[in-house]
């Protein structure tokens, strides 16, 4: 007799919101997660609900990316409800912005692509250093424009996480942390999840970031996810100057401003690098002269899990069902759509949405064996 | 670009300037960074400016100072003041900020002696405007001469305390009071390391000598007091306490407070270094050996930073860090380091003796090491002791997890200020020692840095 009847290994965003989302649904869930110290892209991300740009070779995921974004308004309130915390949630529309006219047309052409995917249904739009001006006057000279999305917004990703921990918790979920999951051995219609000590689960959910990869092949499931760093600086509080996010710098509430986000490939190196931060901080004060005297109070680095194509991966496996898969490179974006779309079909019923079957990792095998 | 150094030290109290004295000596041009516009560090602060009238007040273990300030005028010396050191790199890469540019250095060997910082003491009130540490009292004292006239309390416990309060009568200024919050048990805890301090009785004479000066002064001396709360609206107006189950009231415009110093671990956290928890001091020291060396070949820690040990080991100490790190750079051979640091460990070893005594002695009192609910631990972010216990029972196991939850030491301190509280609460709330729960993930810069200074900072990997 199994003790739970879903094992969610990782809780993380991506995590926490399937497991939410199969608990609220009436489902048994006990979440397994690590201590205090480890990688964990969920602690040091950079809070946006993000939907320009995403989806190029995808528009699958480009149509889940705004689902997401559309039911995040009722699920920020959801979990205000539920747990009394505030997730900050805001969706003024966000900017991407160019300091030369090359990167300008490139990202131009990127968005025209995919309006082109999505049937004309993609309402970008284009600025010029006047209209950008217009909508953010502290954008410096060098600024060479932007293109801004109405749909894209940012929120606290810290609070969201203690959120879903205790909406999930609220529910009557389970948590079991301290101990890493050493593996999952399928076992007449059940999975034994090796961990401090055996458990018995009906059915088990890998959202375990990174370690998605290692533990996906013991249930016949493929995630060949790779960790790609990103760097962030916490400024302290100036007065407020930036009514919408960008990809670049976002001002929040408090009037705190956060930077970033470099892309490297540096391994399981989540450390920061001088050099790097010094690149961030050349840009930025160029984007925005004004924050030339801002000190910065925190840096961190943080590793995001990259599938081969950068596109989620949610899957189930034919060999051995009961075992599901999810992993997204956006877990913030994403988290609406986890816990109120993904973890209705991961708990057997039947997919509102037509499309999520294209994002099994079956694709990966499929390029490589071609 | 600038060139390598051989030998980088950073801060210049008494462990920085016997380790800068030692390189001066084997002819070594070492760079020195401390962000005081003055060398000395803590106890010897502003030493070099300050006048007869103000060295008499501060005793003669101040002036004893002099010697080592010396070795700032040696010609191979590269003294660099006002320098604030954000980052060390662990291939011995510096990054400082000085006269706003910011500077990278590559040195072969870097010793970190950044020195002790004061323990917080959280109880109610102790935010309010007007109550500040017995440590940033006496930086006023020294570096200016400045101090209240009148109606300070001290609070607290531990030597600092004492010496404060007769630093402040030999001044003149008329205390409102002292109150001690040293438990009486820990007398009799203490009493088993008393033969050992007596082997170095130095510091006991002291300590006899200040308690004598502040009996005599008659300024109220409240001892065994607990349930400390800060009374008043806009700044501090008011103490309250218990001595014996009575409760008692002290009116105050100041109110100096302290518990005991613990090491800055800042530097030699952001550098990844174990750390291993001192059970009697209560406090993170890094894993060092006897040169001072970390696990990171161009890395090591000399002074308070390395563990609480007091100025004249702390200065014996800088010597053996020195030495060892000239012996790695290929300078001193093995036999002509051992031969030079003879004496310093001798004065090492003996000078660390009383420790355990004193460590056991001023252990803090319970109280402050677990706030009430209501107490703010983290004053950047305003968390309070209860939220801290409140994400424990969400399940956070250790302070890397409250932080994310409640943004407890996410402030400009860094968690310097609250993060050997949050670890002391987990703990108890988690009923785990709390070598397990650890400490927080000190990530650089670990000194503010504007992104213009980040912007402009000149890499020596640029050349
Ligand atoms: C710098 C940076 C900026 C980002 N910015 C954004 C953004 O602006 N917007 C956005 O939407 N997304 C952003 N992301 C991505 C987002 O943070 C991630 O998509 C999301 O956090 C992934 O969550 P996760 O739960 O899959 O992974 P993680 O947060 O890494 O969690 C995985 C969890 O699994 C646990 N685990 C691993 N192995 C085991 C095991 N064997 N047993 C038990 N537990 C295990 C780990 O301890 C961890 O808690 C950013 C990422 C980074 C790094
Ligand atoms: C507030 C305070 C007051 C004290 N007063 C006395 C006293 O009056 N008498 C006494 O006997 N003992 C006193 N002590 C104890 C005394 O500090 C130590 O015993 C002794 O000074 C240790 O010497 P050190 O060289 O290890 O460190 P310190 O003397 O503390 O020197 C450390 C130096 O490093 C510098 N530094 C630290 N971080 C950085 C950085 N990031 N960048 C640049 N520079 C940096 C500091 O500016 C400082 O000058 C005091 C301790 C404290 C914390």
């Amino acid at each position: 007799m199994p003790e739970t009847e879903f094992a969610v290994v990782g809780g993380g965003l991506v995590g926490m919101a399937v497991a939410y989302g199969l608990q609220r649904r009436g489902h048994q869930v006990t979440v397994f997660d690590e201590g205090d110290i480890a990688y964990r892209a969920s602690r040091g991300n950079f809070g946006l609900v993000w939907v320009q740009g995403k989806g190029a070779g995808m528009p699958d995921y480009a149509r889940w990316t705004r689902l997401s974004a559309a039911l995040w308004p009722e699920f920020a309130d959801e979990l205000k409800r539920k747990t009394d915390v505030d997730v900050e949630l805001t969706q003024p529309g966000g900017l991407d912005l160019c300091l030369t006219e090359s990167e300008l047309a490139d990202q131009v052409a990127r968005l025209e692509g995919l309006r082109d995917a999505l049937d004309g249904n993609y309402p970008f739009q284009v600025l010029d250093p006047g209209r950008l001006r217009g909508m953010v006057p502290e954008a410096g000279p060098a600024v060479s424009g932007a293109t801004y999305f109405p749909e894209d917004g940012h929120a606290n990703p810290l609070f969201l996480l203690r959120a879903l921990l205790g909406a999930f918790r609220a529910e009557g979920g389970r948590i079991e942390n301290g101990g890493t999951v050493s593996a999952i051995t399928p076992t007449r219609g059940a999975f034994r999840i090796e961990t401090e000590r055996p458990w018995e689960a009906a059915q088990v959910v890998l959202s375990a970031g990174l370690g998605n990869a290692k533990l996906g092949p013991m249930v016949g499931l493929n995630a060949p996810v790779k960790p790609n760093r990103g760097q962030v600086l916490i400024c302290e509080r100036v007065q407020p100057f930036l009514n919408y996010p960008t990809v670049q710098i976002r001002q929040i509430g408090t009037g705190s401003v956060q930077i970033g986000d470099s892309k490297e490939d540096v391994g399981f190196d989540d450390t920061t690098a001088p050099r790097v931060v010094a690149a961030i901080a050349r840009r930025a004060t160029r984007l925005f002269p004004l924050l030339e005297n801002v000190r910065v109070v925190r840096a961190w680095g943080a590793l995001r899990i990259m599938s081969p194509d950068g596109h989620p991966i949610y899957d189930r496996s034919t060999e051995h069902p009961g075992a599901h898969l999810v992993t997204c490179h956006s877990g913030v974006t994403l988290a609406a759509a986890h816990a109120l779309v993904l973890a209705a079909w991961i708990g057997g019923g039947e997919p509102e949405i037509p499309y999520l079957e294209t994002f099994s990792g079956k694709r990966f095998q499929l390029s490589s064996a071609a | 670009m600038v060139d390598p150094v051989p030998l980088l030290i950073m801060g210049s109290g008494p462990a920085g300037l016997a380790a800068a004295q030692e390189a001066v000596r084997a002819g070594v041009g070492a760079l020195l960074l401390d962000e005081q516009p003055t060398g000395g560090g803590q106890i010897y602060r502003a030493l070099g400016e300050a006048t007869g009238e103000r060295q008499k007040t501060l005793g003669t273990d101040y002036a004893a100072g002099a010697p080592l300030l010396t070795v700032l005028s040696a010609q191979c010396l590269d003294h660099q003041p006002g320098a604030t050191v954000w980052e060390v790199s662990p291939d011995g890469t510096v990054y400082y900020t000085r006269q706003g540019q910011a500077r990278a250095v590559s040195a072969e060997q870097v010793i970190l002696c950044s020195g002790a910082m004061e323990r917080p003491m959280p109880f109610p009130g102790w935010t309010l405007p007007g109550v500040m540490t017995c440590g940033a009292a006496q930086i006023l004292l020294k570096g200016a001469g400045v101090f209240p006239a009148s109606g300070a309390v001290l609070a607290g416990s531990g030597p600092l305390l004492l010496l404060l309060a007769k630093q402040l009568i030999g001044a003149r200024a008329r205390l409102a009071a002292v109150v001690d919050t040293t438990p009486a048990d820990n007398y009799r805890g203490a009493l088993k390391y008393l033969p050992g301090a007596l082997r170095t009785p130095g510091y006991l004479l002291k300590g006899l000598s200040m308690i004598r000066t502040l009996s005599a002064s008659g300024v109220p001396w409240y001892r065994g007091a607990s349930g400390l709360e800060a009374i008043g609206d806009d700044a501090v107006a008011g103490l309250r306490f218990k001595v014996r189950g009575r409760q008692h009231e002290v009116a105050c415009s100041n109110l100096f407070l302290h518990q005991g110093v613990v090491p800055n671990v800042q530097l030699s956290r952001s550098l990844g270094l174990e750390h291993h928890w001192d059970g009697l001091q209560r406090c993170w020291r890094p894993i060092l050996d006897g040169w001072g060396a970390s696990a990171l070949e161009r890395i090591a820690v000399a002074g308070d930073a390395g563990g609480i040990m007091g100025a004249r080991a702390a200065e014996a100490h800088g010597r053996l860090a020195a030495l060892g790190a000239l012996n790695r750079i290929g300078v001193l051979s093995e036999t002509e380091r051992d031969r030079r640091a003879a004496g310093a460990r001798a004065v090492y070893r003996r000078e660390i003796l009383p420790r355990p005594f004193l460590d056991r002695l001023y252990r803090p009192h319970p109280d402050y090491l677990q706030p009430a609910d209501d107490t703010i631990v983290c004053r950047c972010e305003e968390v309070t002791a209860g939220q801290i216990r409140k994400y424990v029972e969400l399940g956070c196991l250790g302070p890397n997890q409250t932080k994310a939850f409640g943004r407890s030491g996410m402030g400009p301190c860094q968690g310097r200020v609250c993060g050997l509280t949050v670890s002391e609460i987990i703990a108890q709330a988690r009923g785990v020692p709390l070598e397990q729960v650890g400490y927080y993930r000190i990530r650089p810069p670990i000194k503010p840095v504007t992104l213009g200074e980040l912007a402009t900072l000149e890499q020596p990997e640029d050349a």
